[in-house]
């Protein structure tokens, strides 16, 4: 095989490789981050100090995120940049934790921690727990597509709600979609 | 022969199939895109409710009223160096039920808010100063008695809220704000500012970055202390932004100034928005916006130069108040001669720049540190000396100390900032250690330039760090990407005893870099102290007056029994000891300049309360410097209360919706939660499989009598 062809396949097989490594990382981040966080939180449950999941991690959990029949079991992180969604789904800021009611608004990323809620429908259960805190159980009532601009589904509609936000289409391929999913649960009295 | 040209045939059908693979790649990579779009395009249509109003939930479910909408007026009287502005909020409601407006609005940083007063139809309503909670009190009072209520409150020093309660469907409820500022001015010219857009905080933090110091930083406590509830505490984080909103401007806002300089003025420019320039026969020049309205997205500029040979060497404007004299004190160091001025720029600099390579900085904002870093390293002579560090998690210092600035040295510096990568998380204590570290080469200006975009919690601790190590060394911040935390920066530019530079568009890299390098070059004057000739004893704000650089003037704020006489100014030029006597002419009767100096006062207390230790008293001295001055603070807050019922029943609350900020798209709220991990994977794939569609070519071409060998 000449030179130039076998330069121009080691090139591309290296591209390819660079590619193929830094999508598997993405995954591999919100992977691993969710396993380390889960550690941290039982040893926090177990009654100790609030612990880092990792030594030089800069954010900690604020909440959990279960879904019973789905088994899915997310940590939350504390805000929605894109650091924080690196490892977990984020609760926007402003929005009330659990417990006082209001609406919880929580985001993630479409291809990794919330690529499942394609798969929740109208009267899905979802707990949520707070750092702490008691079990939450919510119903999902419905699943709407609007616009990033549309912010009106995280502003406070009055009864407690939880909002479960992600990017839409889930299978996009490029990233940067304007449209986003939005799964609205209510709390069960 | 023949061999050659077989290997020159190989080259072609190699490039070749390198060509085809490629445009292959490029193709199918396309077509997924494409695909993709249409995929987004089919299947929804975005909402159709792009109306620009906010709409809110009736008792009845399913039915909705529109919230209140906000108009802005602001005339802006201009006297000598201070500017009065009366800033009247119109609240309309469109809707059909009584509602609670909440108004969040930015004002400038240094703006002494001392007036409040509510119009309802004919009838006016003053406000009073209370201490926070107090006024929040009786705000709250007044709602439950369905009588009407205007509440100003401070959430950070430059960003306020109006909450009004009651207002009756189709009713018009004018709120009228004044404040005081002193205007920059800088190299012969006069700058004014009226701020009109809120940064929305896209990348949000639980621990709000204006936390006072003494409040407990934890997710769960009211982040702006107890009397401030969760639904305000949401309003500032994210204030509503409106959507695009058709033809209707979102907060239409109208801006009149008048400007009495006392001397003639050159150029007077409007920056970014289009406006009348009407010089009258007095002397006195009126400046309008050429639209009737324009919307609050982008912040209004004004600056003016004094007509040659006007500009004033120093001034002081007074005020007596209570048997009290107050002064605000301008003065311009007399220009320096050739020698004077050449011995200054040969000082040779020590140069340590920072750059903040996190998570959070990645993509433009990165892009835009490494030009600002190619910038600042390009200006350095042999004769300086330099460092670089980056710091995410860990700090990472190119040298382990700062080296002389060869071309070899900088040649390996600007390779060492092509290959930086943002990951990771902010740890900037390191960073700040490591650069404010006390090793100060004797005879060298010692210089630390610091790019971040601030996302930061821990703030007041690195404040004090700031303080407590700064010695000799100066700090200088450089905001990077759209919404980098300004107050931290600012704050920390101020300990740092240097300036901030806010840099939001790459393309502002270079000249705002060059300008903020320039000005560095030569601090004019150090160390400079401020006494009255007579010895009396006069209180001052700053009480550190920051060092100067060309063309800036020392501005300060003072207030004793009687301000009059020699005023002296001393410090440092070069190395040499300077100082010049003055005795400026007083202009009396400057309404507002008491106001100003309690500004300048509680600014500085604020200051102190972070550096720690004691906060309850310096909370009570904020409180009373305020009181006495009727100035909105941190604690203390504008009220006015209507004495007779006018609505029943609850008002729903509403937030008015504030204009996005020009050119920042549409993102506002709701965050990008897709990665570009499917795109990668799939491009990574298209690329392995070219290589593989190659690499057995190759190996058939070299096959003899293969096919493909033939044709070639």
């Amino acid at each position: 095989m000449n030179r130039a062809m076998r330069f121009a396949a080691a090139a591309l097989a290296l591209l390819g490789a660079a590619e193929v490594g830094a999508a598997a990382w993405i995954h591999a981040k919100g992977f691993v981050a969710q396993r380390l966080i889960a550690s941290a939180w039982s040893r926090a449950e177990a009654g100790g100090e609030a612990h880092r999941p990792w030594p030089w991690a800069d954010m900690r959990p604020v909440a959990r995120l279960t879904v019973p029949a789905r088994r899915v079991e997310l940590f939350v992180m504390d805000g929605a940049s894109h650091r924080a969604l690196a490892f977990g789904p984020g609760l926007a800021a402003g929005t009330p934790l659990a417990a006082e009611g209001g609406n919880t608004v929580i985001v993630a990323h479409r291809d990794t921690h919330f690529a499942f809620l394609k798969r929740l429908g109208p009267g899905d259960e979802i707990d949520l727990q707070a750092a702490g805190g008691e079990i939450v159980r919510y119903r999902v009532r419905e699943t709407v597509i609007v616009d990033r601009d549309d912010a009106e589904v995280m502003d406070d509609a009055g009864a407690p709600r939880l909002t479960l936000i992600t990017c839409y289409p889930f299978d996009a391929v490029r990233p940067g979609t304007r449209l986003r999913y939005v799964v609205v649960a209510e709390r069960v009295a | 022969m023949a061999d050659r040209h077989a290997a020159s045939d190989f080259i072609v059908l190699g490039a070749r199939a390198l060509v085809s693979g490629i445009a292959v790649a490029v193709a199918l990579g396309f077509a997924a895109i494409v695909l993709a779009q249409n995929a987004q395009a089919a299947a929804v249509k975005p909402g159709d409710a792009h109306t620009g109003q906010l709409l809110l939930e009736t008792a009845t479910p399913g039915e909705y009223t529109v919230a209140p909408t906000v108009e802005t007026e602001a005339a802006i009287q201009v006297t000598g160096m201070v500017a009065r502005t009366r800033l009247t909020q119109s609240f309309h409601n469109p809707g059909t039920e009584s509602v609670e407006g909440i108004y969040v609005f930015p004002l400038p940083e240094n703006a002494a808010v001392d007036h409040l007063s509510m119009k309802i139809g004919e009838r006016e309503i003053e406000g009073v100063i209370q201490e926070k909670e107090a006024a929040r009190k009786a705000y709250e009072q007044a709602k439950t008695e369905g009588r009407k209520a205007a509440l100003v409150e401070q959430q950070r020093p430059n960003l306020f809220t109006n909450s009004v309660a009651h207002i009756g469907p189709g009713e018009m409820v004018r709120v009228t704000i004044e404040y005081q500022q002193t205007l920059a001015y800088d190299d012969g010219k006069y700058r004014l500012r009226f701020p009109l857009a809120v940064t929305p905080r896209y990348v949000p933090a639980t621990v709000p970055v204006e936390a006072l110091p003494d409040e407990p930083k934890t997710a769960d406590a009211a982040p702006f202390g107890a009397s401030f509830d969760a639904a305000s505490a949401e309003a500032l984080l994210q204030p509503a932004f409106a959507t695009e909103s058709g033809d209707a401007l979102v907060n239409p806002v109208d801006i009149a100034v008048a400007i009495d300089a006392g001397v003639p003025l050159g150029d007077v420019v409007s920056t970014y928005h289009d406006a009348r320039v009407d010089k009258r026969a007095d002397g006195r020049v009126v400046v309008t916006l050429a639209k009737d309205q324009e919307e609050a997205d982008h912040d209004f500029e004004l600056t003016w130069t004094v007509a040659p040979g006007a500009a004033p060497q120093a001034a002081l404007f007074t005020q007596t108040l209570d048997g009290k004299d107050y002064g605000l004190l301008m003065v311009v160091p007399p220009a320096m001669d050739p020698i004077q001025k050449a011995a200054l720029e040969h000082v040779p600099r020590e140069t340590v720049l920072i750059v903040d390579t996190s998570g959070s900085m990645q993509g433009v904002s990165l892009d835009q540190a490494k030009a600002a870093l190619r910038e600042a390293l390009g200006r350095l002579t042999e004769r300086d000396r330099f460092n670089v560090l980056e710091f995410n998690s860990v700090t990472r210092p190119l040298w382990p100390k700062a080296l002389p600035a060869t071309p070899a040295n900088l040649a390996t510096a600007l390779a060492w900032v092509d290959k930086l990568q943002a990951d990771g998380g902010t740890e900037m204590a390191p960073a700040l250690s490591f650069a404010l570290d006390g090793a100060e080469t004797p005879g060298y200006l010692r210089q630390v330039v610091f790019m971040t975009d601030g996302g930061v919690s821990n703030e007041d601790e690195l404040l004090k760090l700031i303080a407590e190590r700064l010695g000799r060394s100066r700090l200088f911040t450089v905001g990077i990407g759209s919404a980098p935390n300004a107050h931290f920066m600012t704050k920390a530019a101020q300990f740092g005893r240097g300036t901030f530079t806010y840099i939001g568009d790459v393309r502002e890299v270079h000249e705002k870099m060059a300008k903020l390098l320039e000005k560095i070059e030569a601090p004019v004057l150090q160390d400079v102290s401020i006494r009255w000739a007579d010895g009396s004893p006069v209180e001052t704000y700053p009480e550190r007056v920051p060092d100067l650089y060309l063309g800036e003037p020392v501005v300060i704020a003072a207030s004793a029994a009687r301000l009059a006489g020699t005023v002296v100014v001393s410090g440092t030029r070069g190395n040499q000891p300077w100082s010049v006597a003055l005795t400026p002419i007083p202009s009396p009767d400057a309404s507002g300049v008491g106001a100003l100096w309690a500004r300048a006062k509680i600014a500085a207390l604020m200051d102190a309360m972070r550096r720690g230790a004691g906060a309850d008293a310096y909370r009570k001295q904020v409180v009373d410097v305020a009181l006495a001055h009727h100035l909105v603070s941190a604690y203390t807050s504008l009220v006015a209360v209507d004495v007779t019922p006018t609505a029943t029943g609850a008002s729903k609350r509403a937030l008015v919706k504030t204009a996005l900020p020009r050119g920042t798209g549409g993102a506002a709220r709701i965050p990008q939660t897709d990665t570009p991990a499917t795109l990668e994977l799939l491009l990574g794939l298209l690329a392995l499989g070219a290589a593989a569609v190659i690499a057995a070519i190759g190996h058939s071409a070299t096959r003899p009598g293969s096919a493909l060998a033939r044709l070639a």
